[in-house]
């Protein structure tokens, strides 16, 4: 039997704004098992990245438990939480995702470092990431001297770095053109398979949709729908 | 490896860096700049005052300042002034030989002050030799001539190369008496000591008083920065201090002492007033700077970096920064001071003719003092450590949600 890696409860999320409550998630529940790999979907305002955030910790639920890989992550303090987010999940956003002042090799090995992982271990396994989302000649560049796909393969290299169990990305290709966007996919579903990441990823588009193997819709902060296909 | 992280986000933005080093120089600058004008002045002014009066310091025989007499002079000693002049802050000796005596010319007498000077030292001190504004200086140290004060000279009704007779008492109640003649007439800034002195070189005094080789005080000047106590700690221990006594300008003026003390009160509202200046420029830089990094902040806390880490490594940003803007600011404070008295800044109308009245250099004189240089910039790094806790404590206080979304 599969494991269950993500097992979100009624969650709801209730933001404030200007006293006028917005209801972004309602009741949602959500079962990912290890190794899947599902896009989330919806039209905008949805609640995709709200339930991303309540996933990855990045933010509380108004009500409802998160558990990730049986750890109840609506319930452990800043500092843990912090800490379970290092070494358990690795975080794609839609741009801009990496230390503009760090070169590819040193953005990846950031989180190494975090992790107390020594120098030798660290550069070895730099390269390592670098090759495997194909950018071992950058090593040296900074941000600003790649491509927006450049980039986002990068972060999806620091994401992998610390052997996360998911990885969690919103819209990761929001911000590529359509070759880089399906280059990133396919690197993302390469890990997937090889590596036995989980990856939960929103969405709008359909090239990027038709790739994943399960895609779960929201609408108005609700699952509406939840299907498993056969990715082309 | 966190310190190479702030290291790299200063080395590697240079722009921010910039800013924010350009702002923390010129804090230090004008702290400094303003200090050294401020101490300036009265540095200045002390230094004007002591060279016509008292000098930095004072040697007597003990007991001297309690009974300003004659007898409690003492005898010129070769050996003492070398030893005094081999301190390098010891710029000047003045030997003097001070009593009072009665002055009369004609119908009229006056009670006046004589000073037995040497010449050539209160030329070099004070320039004694330009405020005669008739007749001439000096020419030699035993001259049988007095220089007078324009007002005394009013008061006696004499002119230049008038004879002035002068009655006291001399050395051990022997009796002074001598007729000189008037080389000049000096315009002094006091305006109660141009209406009391009468200047005569100091081995004419001596011979009036009966007190050969005697003087009643050693005046000792210094550069204009040197600490007055450890001053007058290095010559006491030069000298017997059972039979000499030493006594700073603050002891023997004490008026003078309060006044600037009263006086200076006033400029801690206004260096008050530039800290907060200063302050709001620094806060300013920080403001922007963490406001500009938001997001960078909020992805480094969602891939796994603790918050008081990556507040440490903001600290850190900052001291290092503010570190190279003092050490940047000391350089440009120390060029500007270094400037501004080789070539001084005049003042020109009223202020000029005011300045020259009381005998003083008609310049804004800047403070060179270390103390002014170490303590400024201090003070500024003090505050610009204080205001970097500011961006510390929005990255604790950081929701990283939001932050990325910014
Ligand atoms: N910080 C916030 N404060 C107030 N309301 C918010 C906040 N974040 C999201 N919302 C609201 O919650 C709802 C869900 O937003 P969310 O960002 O999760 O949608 P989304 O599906 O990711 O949309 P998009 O496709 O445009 O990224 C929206 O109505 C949004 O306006
Ligand atoms: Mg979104």
């Amino acid at each position: 039997m599969k494991k269950t890696i993500i097992d979100a409860h009624n969650v709801s999320k209730t933001y404030n704004e200007k006293m006028i409550p917005v209801k972004a998630l309602q009741d949602v529940h959500l079962h990912i098992e290890e190794g899947e790999f599902v896009a989330l979907v919806g039209p905008s305002g949805s609640g995709k990245s709200t339930l991303l955030n309540m996933i990855g910790g990045l933010d509380e639920p108004s009500s409802g438990t998160v558990f990730v890989d049986g750890v109840e992550i609506t319930k452990l303090p800043e500092n843990k939480l912090i800490d379970f987010r290092l070494e358990n999940i690795g975080f794609v956003f839609q741009s801009f995702n990496l230390i503009p002042v760090l070169t590819s090799k040193e953005n990846i090995g950031f989180v190494l470092q975090l992790q107390k992982v020594p120098k030798k271990d660290r550069e070895k396994r730099v390269l390592e990431l670098l090759q495997e989302v194909g950018l071992a000649e950058k090593i040296n560049s900074r941000p600003g001297e790649l491509s927006g796909g450049q980039q986002q393969r990068v972060a999806v290299a620091r994401a992998l770095a610390s052997k996360p169990k998911i990885i969690l990305a919103d819209e990761p290709t929001a911000n590529l053109d359509s070759k880089s966007a399906a280059n990133l996919l396919d690197i993302m579903a390469k890990l997937n398979k090889e590596e036995k990441i989980t990856f939960l990823f929103s969405t709008h588009d359909q090239r990027v949709i038709e790739k994943a193997r399960r895609v779960i819709t929201l609408v108005d902060g609700k699952v509406d729908s939840d299907i498993v296909q056969t990715p082309t | 490896m966190f310190l190479k992280l702030a290291w790299l986000n200063i080395w590697r933005n240079k722009r921010r860096t910039l800013i924010t080093i350009a702002s923390v120089f010129f804090a230090v600058l004008l702290a400094i700049t303003f200090r050294s004008v401020t101490d300036g002045v009265y540095e200045n002014m002390i230094h004007n005052v002591v060279s016509y009066s008292s000098g930095y310091l004072q040697i007597h025989k003990k007991g001297y300042w309690d009974e300003q007499s004659i007898d409690n002079s003492f005898e010129a000693n070769e050996q003492l002034n070398q030893r005094l002049l081999s301190n390098p802050k010891v710029t000047q000796l003045m030997p003097r030989l001070e009593t009072f005596a009665l002055s009369s010319f004609g119908d009229k007498t006056k009670g006046v002050l004589v000073l037995g000077i040497d010449p050539a030292s209160e030329k070099m001190v004070n320039q004694l030799d330009e405020k005669v504004i008739e007749g001439g200086y000096f020419q030699s140290e035993n001259d049988n001539a007095v220089l007078v004060g324009s007002g005394l000279a009013e008061q006696l009704n004499v002119k230049v190369n008038d004879t002035l007779i002068l009655i006291g008492q001399g050395y051990h109640a022997s009796s002074a008496a001598g007729k000189f003649n008037i080389i000049g007439i000096l315009k002094l800034g006091s305006p109660e000591l141009n209406g009391n002195v009468i200047y005569m070189p100091l081995r004419t005094a001596q011979n009036l008083h009966g007190a050969e080789n005697r003087l009643t005080s050693l005046s000792i000047m210094l550069s204009k920065t040197s600490d007055l106590e450890g001053s007058k700690n290095a010559v006491e221990s030069t000298i017997d201090t059972d039979a000499y006594e030493v006594m700073t300008w603050k002891q023997m003026m004490p008026e003078m002492d309060q006044f600037i003390e009263a006086d200076s009160a006033g400029h801690y509202i206004i260096i008050i007033v530039l800290y907060i200046i200063i302050s709001f420029g620094l806060f300013g830089t920080l403001l922007m700077m963490t406001f500009e990094r938001n997001r960078e902040f909020g992805i480094l806390i969602a891939i796994g970096m603790k918050k008081r880490l990556l507040a440490f490594v903001v600290l850190l940003e900052s001291i290092m920064i503010s570190l190279i803007g003092c050490f940047m600011g000391i350089l440009g404070g120390i060029l500007l001071v270094r400037l501004f008295t080789e070539y001084p800044i005049q003042f020109s109308g009223s202020l000029q003719e005011v300045y020259e009245e009381y005998g003083f250099e008609p310049i804004i004189y800047f403070s060179g003092h270390p103390r002014i240089f170490i303590n400024q910039t201090l003070i500024v790094l003090v505050l610009a450590i204080l205001l970097a806790l500011y961006p510390g404590y929005k990255v604790i206080r950081l929701r990283p949600v939001e932050a990325i979304n910014s």
